[in-house]
């Protein structure tokens, strides 16, 4: 058995011996976060219980060169919580009390390990919610969401996680507490856009001040089910020409509609469809009624087979954590799976639907497709097997092929899951090496020597190496 | 990536199944729902955590250590992640197939060695030796020596949580076992034959849930057979990790409710339903009993179940009580039963509803846990306590594990609601249906 | 030797000599320039940089008081020859605009498809989209619909250096790298010359009204319960604007504060809201409403209101603006604090802020001489709530006198980073922002 690394000793100085783990078999079990394509034990994990100890344990980190990850649930679908040698994780789930709401003004103040969901259940009694909503929101912290600017199904009329959080702490790089925001457009630049998305390279975030809604009014939800792809996609644009801000348009193909409901949450739907769609109105109940009735006009014009409003709030449940299991419920058809999460322009879902499944036939692999139809950000599921050599590539490889169909299409690599180190080779398909060079120049600010989060997001250097930095500068 | 020819580490039968562990994605979403990694925030003791280490013995990159063995074994087994699971992943079969695996590799020494060879293998498997030890507390408790005990402080060299389990134990009747013959008549038409599992601990400490089961059930219009040759169910040896000593119950208890020749066999410990219909899984390399133990486990029947399924006559004596329901786990997450004993205690006459928020999350029981890991099991409790409400007369459930330590709970935290089975409220209102005026419902 | 540097880099006929040396405003510059093209932008910069020119981007002028200590740099980029829609998919509801394009021509390009940019700034005639992105303008109706930084999808941003960068995308959801449109909306042009603009759009509301509930007695705990019960409402209005005595007068011809309610949704919605607020205003409201045009015409009147560079240069001298941000609620207490300092101090002031979103704005008239005190209490009164107020117009003299940005704020070390890393040699609209970036 190796000696205790003296790390870990030290560690536990700052935040008591309770609160570092580095067994061998501890840290196998953070190996890996919702991305499992990639696996690689941290060097110990470290779970701060407040601001103070965050910065202290980061200061020492800093002090000593060592690199480390912050780390919320671990639910991230794109590695971005995967160590790529020797770092720490600063695991923040302990830091997961909810600190303060003011209704007046319409904020909560919460610890970056609180989960999602539970915002909005703190809230629910006095009419509010949170909005942001990922599928993973039962398990996912909001650190978390705010390290990658998490979307989710209701993004679509109120905005991903950017447009709810109003003030940060942050922990930077060398342990300085920084509070920004709190109050909207302060003086300076937006750093608090430009933290939010940054996925934990430009610092942690120990404390968050974000927006919360009240209920609407009224809310009715849309199943309708086609026989054709190609007549369903075109019914999402239909709904958003007619001048209609559905709350949600989510949309999921033959594939995926066998996966969930092989999965623990099956809704009943009938066997055979090509696609369906789940569309939610919401707002003042006044004149709901109409949208729903012209929403349903629009899929009849586009030869639904079938389309309901859900008659209780129990049914609107079901179908929401039908379609809200959809990406695990794959595990009951499918040993692996590998999510991608391209955008497009909504106007080009066909043809790049039919570009996908044309790349899921050539490849042999299986793609589900379940997605966010309203804003275009596509989730192709790829199916595979990792016990089978070489499968896990040749999935790797069918996912950048549909990323390149989307960006191709004029659209991005990444709606909501972040770049992590899945994407950061396609990030080349949406910029330039200059357009690269210009975000690490931002990240150099935050993070001069690379430790936070290191060797995420950007492409490896190469083709990247040279790029000039500015004519003449010398830096 | 594609891993090289890897050695399992797991030797012995019934390894964990690899079809089981590949179900898991590792999204997470379980993480919510397991207690232990509510309280450690340790990835390890989360339900993902335990199946990722599972795999990882299997693909050789870790051995069956301690490291290993902590987290399995402090799994409650409360199968609540199995709820959550979109991709219907069973934690609790790969669990326990871990732990048949440690047991192997490291077998128990010291006094938790000795405290498995005297109860586990000693005394539970064998009814005669099960009431001995129920008589012995009878005594004790009748005799004065638990008064006296009590004053002298004898109780203070216990263990703290052993005490407080002390405290509570109900004054305990004979069990059913004893009391009853072995066939017991239907009261009315007969509408079915059915046998009861008195199991071990619901028999010796709450003999009386057993009589008020038998009561109903006859009063439905069921003949009850309680076969003299059943056995303790083998779930807290499955549990435990002795996988042996399980097969061997299961088979006795397929013969003799087989050979009992009933419609259904009613259970009304949770724990115990669950083990029964999990039977066909145990056995699976059985090829002796396979097929036996599918046949059994299609009878296996919760009494909440049954009742709701079959139909049951509506009770129209009263029961003047607020009442919360604490889900047991093995019902709701192991058997998926949550709506059938609400809807039979909101039928009774007199029931007031109290909602209980975060209903099925688990006490802290979970078979003997609550005995091998008091301090993780006491601080469960305390979360499940805080959801209890204040305002309810009786929290009632459906497992007697359940119930001894919701008892601790209410004892611990000041509390003076009555936990009952949901049977027995059941019982207590066809009972006042003949004498009205007798005493209320508390 | 300017002069030089830019004759390489951009033909002569775009390329003036100021004509009014100077501006009562400030941020002028030595010679106008107007390129017409991104590669123009480009060279233009491209030469500044390399002779360590400084230049000034200016759209429409109308936020030339805004910020700066400057009388004139060496260029005053003047983008009112980059205009025009790039890219326009209705179907995808989102526009692509190069930055020199004014509010009103996107407005009535998008109309024709029944769709709107949803910010309201100042000026709209004359304000670019430009200058709306770089100093983070919005209105009223920033309520319901959020600001540039919630609107902005991608940007074609030219660097000091010449180098030009794409931030973000044309999709409405992205978070491939960092959110880097989010350091150019509010940067005030320090950090280089955006050249083309995406945006996401949304439909035009069937239905558009104004309710305007004024309170003669100015009865504020009848008027905060009242704001409260409709923002714990599951009204949905689009504005909650209150405006003071000087400005429900100048706008209504009416005394006392006064609430502007905007209600943008189906028809049927809205009269329900506006059956509801009626309902549940405090006793004692005078209340008024308009619908359709004649609103959006009464909200056309409240976008000039805002002093600015296009405005007559006797009215822009003795005119400052302020930009107070605090929470919600707290844009009551601070609406009146600055309509009563402005009677102490002697001067005219209007005033507006949001409930509900926490911008406010002052206009105030008078002796120049008293700018100072008034901007110190009102600027003191924001910070103690947690606040900041900043100077959003004034002309130059007053400016050189003023702390327009306040102290700077949290995290400045790495805003002054920032700068460094994109604009070494300060090309771009130096000493116009906060602390002297």
């Amino acid at each position: 058995m190796a000696a205790i690394d003296p790390l870990v000793r030290e560690l536990s100085q700052i935040v008591g011996p309770d609160a570092v783990l580095y067994r061998r078999e501890d840290l196998i079990a953070y190996e890996c976060d919702g991305y499992t394509v990639r696996k690689q034990p941290p060097r110990a994990v470290v779970f701060p219980s407040c601001t103070a100890e965050v910065s202290a344990v980061v200061k020492h980190l800093h002090e000593r060169h060592i690199p480390f990850i912050p780390r919320g649930a671990g639910t991230g679908l794109s590695g971005g919580a995967i160590p790529l040698g020797g770092e720490v994780i600063i695991s923040l789930v302990r830091m997961k009390r909810l600190l303060h709401v003011d209704y007046e003004n319409r904020l909560a103040v919460v610890e970056p390990g609180f989960v999602n969901l539970k915002l909005t259940n703190a809230v629910a009694a006095k009419g509010y919610y949170y909005a942001p909503d990922p599928s993973s929101q039962y398990a996912c912290t909001i650190g978390g969401n705010v390290a990658e600017n998490a979307g989710g199904a209701h993004c679509l009329k109120y905005g991903v996680t950017t447009n709810h959080v109003l003030g940060l702490e942050v922990v930077l790089a060398d342990g300085e507490i920084v509070e920004i925001g709190g109050v909207p457009d302060t003086p300076g630049y937006d750093l608090l856009g430009l933290l939010t998305g940054s996925e934990g390279t430009l610092g942690i975030v120990t404390k968050i001040t974000v927006r919360i809604l009240k209920n609407p009014e009224g809310k009715k939800t849309v199943l309708a089910y086609f026989d054709s792809v190609e007549e369903a996609s075109r019914a999402v644009s239909d709904i958003v020409a007619a001048g209609i801000v559905p709350a949600a348009l989510e949309m999921m193909d033959k594939t995926a509609i066998e996966g969930v409901e092989a999965g623990n949450y099956p809704v009943g739907h009938p066997k055979g469809l090509e696609a369906l769609l789940l569309i939610e109105v919401d707002g003042i109940s006044a004149g709901i009624d109409d949208q729903i009735a012209r929403i349903v006009e629009v899929c009849q014009n586009r030869n639904v087979s079938e389309v309901k409003v859900a008659a209780s709030e129990e049914e609107r449940a079901r179908w929401w954590a039908n379609r809200k299991t959809a990406f695990p419920a794959m595990g009951a058809i499918s040993p692996d799976y590998l999510v991608q999460d391209g955008v497009i322009p909504r106007s080009r879902l066909p043809e790049v639907l039919e570009k996908i499944s044309r790349i899921s036939a050539r490849s042999g692999l299986r793609i589900a497709n379940v997605f966010h139809a309203g804003d275009g950000n596509l989730h192709p599921l790829i199916l595979f097997d990792a016990r089978i050599p070489g499968e896990t590539e040749r999935a790797v490889q069918v996912g950048s092929e549909v990323l390149k169909a989307c960006a191709d299409a004029g659209g991005s690599i990444t709606g909501e899951h972040g770049v992590g180190i899945e994407k950061k080779e396609e990030m080349r398909y949406i910029f330039t090496d200059e357009e690269i060079a210009a975000q690490i120049g931002i990240r150099d600010v935050f993070n001069p020597q690379n430790l936070l989060n290191p060797d995420k997001l950007f492409p490896k250097p190469g083709r990247c190496a040279e790029m000039r930095t500015a004519p003449g500068e010398a830096r | 990536m594609s891993a090289p020819a890897t050695k399992s580490h797991y030797l012995w039968e019934d390894p964990p199944d690899e079809e089981k562990y590949s179900a898991c994605v590792h999204c997470g979403l379980c993480l919510e729902s397991c207690p232990t990694y509510l309280e450690t925030g340790h990835e390890q003791q989360s339900p993902r955590g335990r199946v990722h280490l599972i795999k990882a013995v299997a693909e050789g990159k870790i051995p069956l250590s301690p490291g290993f063995e902590q987290p399995v074994f402090t799994c409650l087994d409360c199968r609540a992640c199995e709820t959550a699971c979109p991709s219907g992943v069973q934690v609790g079969s790969l669990i326990e197939a871990a732990r048949g695996q440690i047991r192997k590799a490291m077998p128990l020494t010291g006094w938790r060695a000795l405290l498995h060879a005297v109860f586990l293998r000693g005394v539970f498997p064998h009814p005669s030796r099960l009431f001995a030890l129920g008589k012995l507390m009878k005594l004790y408790q009748r005799s004065g020596l638990q008064a006296l005990a009590r004053k002298t402080g004898l109780l203070n060299l216990l263990p703290g949580h052993l005490q407080a389990m002390e405290r509570v134990v109900p004054a305990v009747p004979d069990p059913v076992m004893k009391r009853y013959p072995e066939v017991i008549p239907a009261q009315g038409t007969p509408r079915g034959r059915v046998a009861l599992l008195t199991g071990c601990v619901m028999d010796v400490l709450f003999g009386d849930i057993n009589e008020a089961t038998v009561r109903v059930l006859t009063r439905n219009g069921y003949e009850v057979v309680v076969p003299r040759d059943q056995r303790c169910c083998g779930a807290l040896h499955i549990h435990a990790g002795d996988r042996e000593q399980g097969k061997i119950l299961a088979r006795r208890n397929i013969d003799a409710f087989l050979h009992a020749r009933v419609d259904s066999v009613i259970v009304n410990a949770a724990g115990c339903g669950c083990a029964l219909k999990e039977y066909p899984e145990l056995l699976q390399n059985d090829p002796a009993y396979r097929e036996k133990a599918v046949q059994f486990a299609e009878k296996v029947a919760d009494i909440s179940k049954f009742l709701a399924a079959h139909g049951y006559e509506k009770p129209t004596g009263r029961v003047e009580a607020r009442v919360a329901y604490h889900d047991a786990c093995h019902l709701a997450h192991g058997q998926g039963i949550r709506a059938e004993p609400r809807q039979l205690l909101r039928e009774i006459p007199g029931v007031a509803w109290v909602e209980m928020p975060l209903a099925d999350r688990c006490c802290g029981s979970a078979g003997i846990y609550n005995l091998t890991h008091p301090e993780m099991a006491g601080k469960i409790l305390d979360e499940k306590m805080k959801a209890v409400p204040e305002q309810a007369d009786i929290i009632a459930m459906g497992n007697p594990g359940c119930m001894l330590q919701m008892m601790m709970g209410v004892h611990r935290h000041g509390r003076t609601q009555r936990v009952v089975h949901t049977v027995q409220l059941l019982d207590w209102a066809y009972q006042r249906e003949a004498a009205p005026q007798e005493e209320r419902g508390m | 030797m300017a002069a030089m540097a830019i004759t390489k880099a951009i033909t002569v006929g775009k390329i003036r000599p100021a004509a009014e040396p100077l501006h009562v405003l400030g941020n002028h510059g030595a010679y106008e320039v107007f390129p017409e093209t991104e590669e123009e932008i480009a060279a233009v910069l491209q030469a500044a940089h390399a002779h360590s020119l400084s230049v000034i981007p200016m759209g429409g002028g109308t936020k030339r008081g805004w910020g700066g200590t400057l009388e004139k740099a060496d260029i005053l980029l003047c983008l009112s020859s980059c205009r025009g829609i790039v890219e326009y998919s209705p179907g995808d509801m989102t526009v692509t605009v190069k930055a020199g394009t004014t509010i009103r021509e996107i407005a009535e390009q998008l109309a024709v498809h029944g769709q709107m940019l949803p910010l309201d700034p100042f000026w709209p005639d004359a304000a670019t989209i430009g200058g709306v992105v770089a100093a983070n303008d919005s209105g009223p109706k920033r309520l319901r619909y959020g600001s540039a930084r919630d609107h902005v999808i991608g940007l074609r941003v030219v660097y000091p250096d010449g180098r030009v960068i794409r931030t973000g995308g044309k999709v409405v959801k992205n978070v491939a790298g960092y959110d880097m449109s989010k350091l150019f909306i509010g940067s005030m042009g320090t950090l280089g010359v955006m050249s083309e603009i995406t945006l996401k759009l949304r439909p035009v509301p069937p239905c558009q009204s104004l309710l305007l509930l004024a309170f003669p007695n100015a009865d504020f705990p009848a008027i905060r319960s009242f704001v409260l019960a409709v923002l714990d409402s599951t009204m949905e209005p689009v504005s909650l604007e209150l405006l003071s005595p000087a400005l429900h007068q100048a706008m209504n011809g009416r005394d006392g504060y006064a609430l502007a309610i905007a209600l943008e949704d189906g028809e049927k919605a809205v009269r329900y809201q506006e059956e509801w607020l009626i309902a549940h205003a405090p006793p004692g409201t005078e209340i008024r409403s308009w619908r359709q045009e004649e609103a959006a015409h009464w909200w056309s009147r409240f976008y000039r209101m805002f002093p600015s560079g296009v405005s007559p240069a006797d009215r822009q001298a003795a005119e400052m603006a302020l930009k107070i941000g605090s929470r919600n609620l707290d844009v009551l207490e601070l609406v009146k604090t600055c309509h009563d300092l402005g009677e102490r101090h002697g001067l005219a002031v209007e005033g507006h802020g949001g409930l509900g979103h926490g911008i406010s704005r002052v206009y105030v008239k008078g002796d120049p001489a008293r700018f100072a005190a008034y901007l110190q209490e009102v600027r003191t009164a924001a910070e103690e709530r947690g606040g900041y107020a900043v100077v959003q117009h004034a002309s130059l003299a007053v400016r050189r006198q003023l702390d327009v940005w306040g102290r700077p704020p949290a995290g400045f070390s790495l805003m002054q980073g920032v700068k460094r890393a994109i604009d070494p040699r300060q090309v771009c609209s130096p000493n116009r922002f906060v602390g002297g970036i």
